[in-house]
């Protein structure tokens, strides 16, 4: 040790100190290099999918990452995509719109995938949208939200394949405005997407005359609406309509149940779903009616198939939103085959203007903002006659004609012109 | 402290460890620095080394509060809020310049402090916590409802990815190696700004308040005053850290005014140790690695996390440098 105790004074060890750190730095950098170009090498085609597994939404995202991963597997069966087998990298979001964010730059810079889909809630998507626009990487969105699609958050990469809440709400709306009283009162969700559910049922009942006759907003998350409910009563609607979604509207529905409210007026559930059904039960939700983008037991062949292939590897039937993931990711691989090769301007091309039915019967991608049409089937709630069998279908709105959707102009786009905002060179 | 270790350094012979540890404590910023060049080529991703610096800014700013002044604020996602939004609006609505971007981030983190501190800062201990905590939901909730200037709950989106100008010239930082360099940049200036505001006097009038607040005032210090100030400092970094975080995602969500996050940057301190330059990077870093990690395997990666917190918290409660440098000490005392 004759050198270390020479340099006792501080100039030798800090030296020999940098000097070892050097070493190790460059060892590892070097080995970091080699690492990455190995796996480059025989590389499958990795498809990103941001999802809110933890959290209030997290019965519903697993359905969509089980719906996302029969599509990828059965892609994979057909000899995958441009020759390239794929494979689905899911992250939790936490259904936190900078966790998304944050997921969605990991998976496009750490992962390399190649394409996004998934997340639940708009917030969430909208900050995966704006990575993926970022990194020129195509992104099919599967859940509901007004902005993807309007001028700003829409660009030649993103896709949206769910309905938004303006689509559902002038189905069930426009349904609800014929066949019920005219006294509304909505229960509402105090986020974008509660809100937009509210103002979509107002602008669809306005041609039916009907009378607002409150609202109360509720924060994402409330476990106990009971405080709600007296203001409810006293205002003596005809109609209420629950604007929430996921544990939200389970618990909601069930306390109301329980409150006595059904006697006194019709529920509503605009997003009506077979996950909060089957956890709250047959009396919770008896009586209950709400629109929803698929349910499995429609006499539909591709919906048939879908559930029947779901059932097979899941011991489930699919709910909506296992649709939306399902019906997405076929259509992102499947666009990508027939443009021949993985780029956004030749995906948008062998996309936009398709007419297609994956699991739901007819859709068609509108040119001018990436939004797909689709009609919306008005559920009931029923008693079971076996496991799962949960709703009945009343009434089908058709979407043809982009009849529930916003025009070219209202999202600020131009009518007739296919999307190519964003494009990077 | 500081001198303390520095002569049971130099006083025992000591081995290799006791080496490196000793030039942490005497030069913890160049150490710091040459951590962190090598950082981002050691991590599994480099968007999770740029992820790590920013945070453990933020708990650096965090630090001047609760490790050098003794102060527990549960409100700090406020400055930090602040700071992001701030770059964010600057860069869509004023002027696409990054510098004057993260300057005003940087200043309204301080104004933010300035202002909630003059109001909390009269109030000690619990009181303080709390009344932090209630200005900091204020400013959630107003940027919750104030849609058209914040996007509300769908976040601040469309941030412009403008490049950074320099002298002659301007460089891309879409880059993440680029762009992690650019944070290591503010993040040593903060610390060496930091360090030479706490060597100063005023730094050591800091740690008089923490120790003994009514002996500091009988020595003739205006401890609010004091205190105030370092809330200031403190809201400043952390601001400085939104700005940075902004610029990272290139989106703000509205969770990063969320008390969530103030909880969040308690726990990264307490993790990595309280009153150094290194705790809170230690902490920073166990934190997003741990979370990046679990969240990975399972699902209930909270509750893992939170039993590992529980248990340094219980077993290690100087955190985790502080466990390491008095184990250290302790060992180096025994030769001596």
């Amino acid at each position: 040790m004759p050198k270390h105790q020479k340099g006792k004074g501080k100039g030798v060890s800090r030296r020999s100190f940098f000097k070892t750190t050097g070493v190790a730095a460059g060892a590892a950098a070097l080995g970091g290099f080699h690492f990455t170009r190995t796996a480059q090498a025989s590389k499958p085609l990795k498809l990103g999918c941001p999802l809110p597994l933890t959290g209030p939404y997290g019965t519903e995202a697993l359905d969509q990452k089980a719906g996302a991963q029969l599509a990828v597997d059965q892609i994979n069966a057909k000899g995958g995509v441009l020759g390239r087998k794929v494979e689905l990298v899911v992250r939790d979001t936490k259904l936190k719109a900078d966790e998304a964010s944050r997921r969605a730059k990991e998976l496009i810079e750490s992962v390399g995938v190649e394409l996004m889909t998934g997340c639940l809630s708009a917030s969430n998507q909208l900050a995966v949208n704006e990575q993926c626009k970022l990194a020129g990487i195509p992104y099919m969105s599967i859940s509901q939200a007004n902005e993807i699609t309007e001028r700003g958050d829409a660009s030649v990469y993103t896709w949206h394949e769910a309905l938004n809440p303006h689509q559902t709400t002038q189905a069930v709306g426009g349904w609800v405005g014929k066949n019920f009283g005219k006294r509304w009162y909505f229960l509402t969700s105090d986020y974008a997407f509660g809100w937009q559910l509210t103002d979509g049922l107002r602008r669809a009942g306005k041609a039916y005359g009907i009378m607002d006759v409150g609202e109360t907003k509720h924060p994402l998350g409330t476990s106990d609406f009971s405080s709600y409910f007296p203001r409810i009563m006293a205002a003596k609607p005809d109609v209420l309509f629950l604007d929430n979604f996921g544990k939200d509207q389970l618990n909601s529905v069930k306390q109301a149940t329980s409150f006595g409210m059904k006697k006194k007026m019709q529920l509503i559930c605009p997003v009506l779903l077979a996950s909060a059904r089957l956890g709250a039960g047959t009396k919770a939700y008896e009586g209950v009616k709400g629109g929803t983008s698929f349910y499995w037991q429609q006499d539909i062949p591709t919906a048939q198939a879908f559930t029947k292939a779901f059932w097979d590897k899941n011991g489930r039937p699919p709910i909506d939103y296992a649709g939306y993931a399902y019906g997405g990711v076929l259509e992102l691989l499947g666009g990508v085959n027939r443009a021949g090769k993985l780029a956004a301007l030749p995906l948008a091309k062998a996309l936009e203007g398709r007419k297609y039915d994956n699991y739901k019967g007819p859709q068609w991608w509108r040119p001018c903002d990436h939004q797909s049409q689709q009609d919306v089937f008005i559920l009931e709630s029923k008693p079971p006659k076996k496991k799962y069998d949960v709703f009945k279908i009343i009434d089908t709105v058709s979407g043809a004609n982009e009849a529930l959707m916003r025009t070219c102009v209202e999202v600020g786009a131009v009518k007739g012109k296919p999307m190519r905002v964003g494009l990077k060179k | 402290m500081q001198t303390q270790q520095a002569e049971v350094g130099a006083g025992a012979p000591g081995g290799a460890w006791d080496r490196v540890v000793d030039l942490v404590s005497r030069y913890p910023v160049t150490v710091i620095t040459i951590f962190f060049i090598i950082f981002p080529f050691v991590v599994p991703y480099k968007a999770l080394a740029t992820q790590i610096i920013i945070w453990g800014l933020f708990a650096l700013g965090y630090n001047v509060c609760l490790g050098y002044t003794g102060m527990l604020s549960f409100g700090h996602a406020a400055y930090f809020g602040v700071g992001a939004y701030t770059l964010g609006i600057v860069l869509i609505r004023l002027w696409e310049n990054l510098w004057f971007g993260l300057a005003c981030a940087t200043f309204m983190g301080a104004f933010t402090a300035l202002i909630l501190g003059f109001m909390c800062i009269k109030r000690k201990g619990i009181y303080f916590a709390l009344l932090t905590l209630a200005f900091a939901q204020l400013l959630y909730f107003l940027a919750f409802q104030w849609v058209d200037l914040t996007g509300g709950d769908n976040g601040l989106r469309h941030i412009p990815a403008v490049p950074l100008p320099l002298p002659g010239f301007t460089v891309d930082i879409q880059d993440p190696l680029r762009f992690y360099f650019l944070v290591l940049f503010f993040v040593v200036l903060a610390l060496m700004l930091l360090q030479r505001v706490l060597q100063s006097p005023f730094g050591r009038v800091l740690e008089a308040v923490r120790e003994n607040d009514p002996r500091a005032r009988s020595c003739g210090y205006e401890t609010t005053n004091v205190r105030w100030m370092a809330f200031i400092i403190s809201g400043a970094i952390s601001g400085l850290a939104g700005g940075l975080y902004a610029l990272y995602l290139h989106f703000v969500g509205i969770e990063t005014l969320y008390w969530v996050t103030s909880g969040q940057i308690l726990m990264i301190t307490l993790l990595g140790g309280m009153g150094s330059f290194i705790g809170p990077f230690i902490g920073a870093g166990v934190f997003l690695f741990l979370e990046d990690v679990l969240s990975a395997i399972t699902d209930n990666w909270m509750i893992f996390l939170g039993t590992i917190f529980i248990l340094c918290v219980l077993f290690f409660p100087e955190g985790i440098w502080g466990s390491v440098m008095k184990l250290v000490n302790r060992s180096a005392g025994k030769k001596g």
